[in-house]
């Protein structure tokens, strides 16, 4: 009879001394692959890092034991889910929009590069590289630099390099966020392959399509673990309250549900029979040799609601950064944005002024050193972080909200000090806090657990019920607000597909 | 060509020097209506050019770039910035005749021959900016009668000035209208419209002069902002490789503590960089950087005048006209030191250490913040601008010393700035070698606290904190601070 490989023997943990895990006990057998699952905010993160060593001081005991006989690398290794990658000098000041603007000479590392200097630090094979690269779909991003990486290619990224150490425990936090229906599926078979050669797993995650490998579940809890029969029976007491919508949310949007009020851009828009809010007319975008969004031809009108699909590195984020004014090659293309033609005087603040957007990478760049009152307020500015005093009554309403998200508890607290999924409420509640006639919501619920999801999906129904124009980008057709009608499906930069749904999803 | 600021009488020197003024954020409520529809044309598409470039026409003005001719046919760097970005790009000949605002955002040394080839091309009543006045008022430049003088000044790193437009905020910004150039008297209203177009009126933006700006900036950037932080960096690493210290480790805490020092002079000055030193380590730096004071005061009171009578520019313009034959041997010499040829070691130096076992940093910063200060104030230049150009900029060119030594700084700041620290530097070494023959390793390499009873006088403590607390610097300071609230902290290591 060998060792538990993970031995934990009453460990306690505080954070900001606020303890997050008490008297835990934890044994993780030779064979056993187990899938961890919790609330946002119950510790699983920080039981994970315990594990791989990555929290100096701690209570308590936790032994690692592995097969000193085996070829796999007797080591540990914590797939975050979250990271920040650095600039050629060693820094991290990156904003969002910087990966779509083009500067001649580079300031990150290139994939190869960096998955080179991983490869050399950690003595590893190059031959079982391209395979892997290949397998997630990878291979075609090898020149890229890391800062014009998607977040899912990201996530790919760091997900190469555990699957190409083969560690004899590896550990994967949110493995899935961001990663499309195929990306998923590829990721569980290397999964499976890995664990049948002696890799044992932990999964940190909240879904239930997961690897056949995983025999064992457990849920995080007040500080301790539980082991449960399956992931379905993890199923949180639901509390079927719906709260009632802030009534500043409530307003009626019909008389301006177009954004476009006479005083936009000092002009009335160009067509008056009908209000389109977006019109693209053969849009291209191209970075050097490499073209990432071909001939796009599409048009949104006053309160439609579409869903934006596509596999990951398909160009949804390139496409909708052209609609929130966040993409340099906006001026070149043949291209109207509320009636009026890109270029023609108009400032990005005026256009953001009228949207509400969130995006993975809007989230991974936000400045984490505001609070979550600020973070929510700084939505009246589009600014990332507050730099003004907002007046009494968006103060207000941004603490009517706080209530709502359920964040009042929070409200001081500095984003970089949350958990994940407290983080992306906030940046929800920021995106609807100035009750924007357009709603961008590229993959907004990432991170949240299927409840949570179910609750701002209905939430969206609600908002888009008087006008809201809606854009809605999600991998997971059971994950969506009901409200959809239409879908524009890209592939490799290209439209695939334009249809109407005519039965909601 | 003559020097500027030498024709004026004294009443017009003082009058020049002592323009400055914090402007107010009801002063930008017209946006960017005075530029709207006017053709802007950028000269130089590097950092500065391409990102103030990027926030103007998300700022919904009209925006292109000119080069020069060898650039756009070699497709050089520019070249690539500009039309990867999708601006136009054309010619001086092609851009420059229907340009309403030409800006000109190359180096310094080049401004001459920049400004002698565009200026014929301009139409009549058109605007120059400049985000430097060394051209106008060191040169002597002269503008033809009929064009509107302008500085626009970022006091930041192009990155940091597209980083902050796009987060919703923006950098602290200089503007200035240059008296002799403003037939129509739009020049205030143009410039104010431009700041609203980078994102610099929500920071901060002070009204100065051409010449305050000039007279302030040198100073600043050839004392405490590079040649002391030069000067402070290779002592400090000497003192400890002499006494014993591993030097990975001094490397290591010289690199990266005097940007870890300086975050707490940005967010509440000496008073805030001076209070993370333990009581008994504050008044030992307070004692070292009045010593330091006395020491230096002659030299930086040497610097300060040799800007004002433009002999520092005199002596600099020789060694351009002589291929930049100083510059380049001190730059070489610079990058032969100990502190830049050993690496930072793989030690964990944690944030209060740096304080702790660099008490001698915290010393020179004080000393040098101090003494550039009141040298400007007393050569009339006012304590706004004089804030500014001496602890403002402080954590900035720190920062870059971070990154990778006293050779990304000196490549990052102009040539003018490089120059100028090198003479600082070369002169300020000798005279501080018999104040560095009495410090230990308790002031640099080790933990100044260790081994020593932390108990203070009341009073004296008192008297120390009094003096720091109430130096102008100090008081100045606090008000300017108010509007840059949001500055975000750099990241240390």
């Amino acid at each position: 009879m060998s060792n538990p490989v993970v031995h934990i023997h009453n460990l306690n943990l505080k954070y900001q001394q606020q303890p997050v895990l008490q008297d835990l006990y934890w044994t993780i057998n030779r064979y056993d692959n187990w899938l961890l699952c919790g609330e946002s905010g119950s510790g699983k993160t920080t039981l994970a890092k315990a594990i791989a060593g990555l929290i100096p001081s701690l209570e308590g005991d936790i032994q690692l034991n592995f097969d000193l006989s085996s070829a796999l690398p007797a080591k540990v290794h914590y797939v975050a889910n979250w990271y920040q990658f650095k600039d050629l000098e060693g820094a991290s000041n990156f904003y969002y929009q910087q990966r779509y603007q083009s500067l001649a000479t580079a300031i990150t590392a290139t994939v190869i590069a960096e998955l080179t200097r991983f490869g050399n630090d950690q003595g590893l094979s190059f031959d079982t590289l391209e395979q892997l690269l290949t397998a997630l779909g990878f291979a075609a991003l090898k020149n890229s630099a890391l800062l014009q990486l998607s977040s899912g290619e990201h996530k790919k990224l760091q997900l190469v390099k555990a699957l190409w150490s083969k560690p004899q425990l590896l550990i994967l936090d949110q493995p899935y966020n961001g990663l499309d229906k195929l990306s998923r599926a590829n990721l569980n078979d290397l999964l499976i392959e890995l664990s049948e050669n002696g890799t044992q797993l932990i999964i940190i995650s909240n879904e239930t399509e997961l690897p056949a490998t995983i025999n064992r579940f457990a849920v995080l809890a007040a500080g301790k673990l539980k082991e449960i029969s399956s992931p379905e029976s993890y199923t949180k007491q639901v509390e079927e309250i719906i709260k009632p919508l802030p009534s500043f949310l409530q307003r009626e949007k019909v008389s301006d549900s177009t954004g476009i009020s006479d005083s936009f851009f000092g002009l009335a828009p160009s067509s008056t029979t009908t209000v389109h809010i977006i019109k693209m007319i053969d849009v291209n975008i191209r970075y050097g040799d490499k073209q990432v969004l071909k001939n796009i031809n599409w048009e949104v009108n006053a309160g439609e609601k579409w869903l934006l699909q596509g596999h990951n590195g398909s160009g949804k984020s390139t496409l909708l950064s052209l609609i929130s004014g966040d993409h340099p090659q906006a001026y070149a293309n043949n291209f109207y944005l509320f009636g009026n033609k890109r270029g023609t005087g108009e400032s990005i603040w005026e256009i953001k002024e009228r949207i509400g957007l969130i995006s993975p990478e809007l989230h991974w760049y936000f400045d984490a050193s505001a609070t979550v009152w600020q973070s929510i307020a700084s939505g009246f500015y589009d600014s990332s972080g507050l730099y003004c005093s907002p007046g009494s009554t968006k103060h207000a309403q941004v603490d009517e909200l706080v209530e709502y998200f359920g964040l009042t508890a929070y409200k001081n607290t500095l984003m970089n000090e949350l958990p994940l999924g407290k983080q992306r409420l906030t940046l929800l509640a920021r995106t609807i806090v100035k009750n924007p006639a357009i709603l961008i919501l590229d993959e907004p619920c990432q991170g949240l657990d299927q409840q949570q999801t179910q609750h701002f999906n209905k939430l969206v129904d609600e908002l888009c019920k008087d006008g809201t124009t809606l854009i809605y980008v999600g991998h997971f057709d059971s994950q969506l607000p009901a409200c959809i009608e239409r879908r524009l499906l890209l592939e490799d930069g290209a439209v695939k597909s334009v249809e109407h749904l005519l039965q909601s999803i | 060509m003559s020097n500027y600021f030498n024709t004026l009488p004294l009443r017009e020197k003082l009058n020049q020097l002592g323009v400055c003024d914090f402007m107010d954020s009801s002063e930008f409520l017209d946006g960017v209506n005075a530029l709207k529809g006017k053709k802007l044309v950028v000269i130089g598409c590097g950092a500065q050019g391409l990102n103030q470039g990027l926030n103007l026409r998300d700022s919904g003005l009209d925006v292109s770039y000119t080069l020069r001719k060898e650039a756009i046919e070699g497709k050089r760097d520019s070249w690539k910035n500009a039309t990867e970005n999708n601006f136009t790009v054309g010619t001086y000949e092609e851009l420059i005749p229907t340009a309403d605002v030409v800006i000109n955002l190359t180096p310094d040394k080049q401004h001459t021959a920049v400004v002698t080839a565009v200026m014929p091309l301009m139409k009549s009543g058109a605007t120059l900016l400049y985000s430097h006045g060394f051209n106008i008022v060191e040169e002597g430049m002269q503008i033809r009668k009929d064009l509107t003088v302008i500085m626009v000044a970022p006091k930041c790193p192009g990155s940091e000035v597209r980083a902050e437009y796009v987060r919703g905020f923006g950098v602290p910004t200089l503007i200035a209208v240059h008296p002799e150039n403003d037939p129509e008297g739009k020049g205030l209203l143009q410039a104010k419209a431009y700041c609203v177009g980078t994102g610099g009126h929500k920071a901060g933006v002070l009204k100065s002069s051409f010449v305050a700006e000039v007279k302030s900036d040198l100073m600043g950037e050839q004392t405490i902002l590079c040649g002391l932080l030069q000067t402070g960096s290779i002592l400090s690493f000497d003192k400890m490789v002499e006494k014993g210290i591993d030097p990975g480790y001094a490397s290591k805490l010289v690199q990266y503590g005097v940007e870890v020092i300086t975050e707490a002079l940005k967010q509440g000055g000496i008073t805030a960089m001076m209070d993370r030193l333990s009581n008994i380590a504050k008044i030992k730096a307070f004692e070292i950087s009045e010593e330091l004071k006395t020491i230096m005061r002659p030299l930086f009171q040497k610097h300060q005048d040799d800007i004002m009578s433009g002999e520092f520019s005199r002596i600099m313009m020789e060694d351009w006209a002589n291929g930049d034959k100083n510059l380049l041997a001190w730059r070489a010499a610079t990058g032969e030191t100990a502190f830049e040829k050993t690496p930072a070691g793989d030690v964990k130096i944690g944030e209060q250490e740096y304080f702790d076992n660099y008490t001698l940093m915290v010393a020179f910063v004080r000393a040098g913040v101090e003494l550039a200060f009141e040298t400007m104030v007393e050569a009339g230049i006012k304590p706004e601008s004089a804030y500014y150009e001496s602890l403002h900029e402080t954590p900035l060119i720190a920062n870059t010393i971070a990154r990778k030594k006293l050779f990304e700084m000196n490549r990052v700041i102009s040539d003018t700035a490089e120059y100028g620290c090198y003479l600082f530097d070369y002169a300020c070494k000798p005279l501080l070698a018999d104040f560095m023959k009495t410090v230990d390793t308790e002031l640099v390499g080790k933990n100044f606290n260790e081994g020593k009873d932390g108990a203070v006088d009341n009073r004296a403590l008192i008297a120390v904190n009094e003096v720091i607390r109430s130096h102008q610097v100090e008081l100045v300071g606090a008000e300017l601070r108010k509007a840059m609230t949001a500055m975000k902290s750099i990241k240390t290591a």
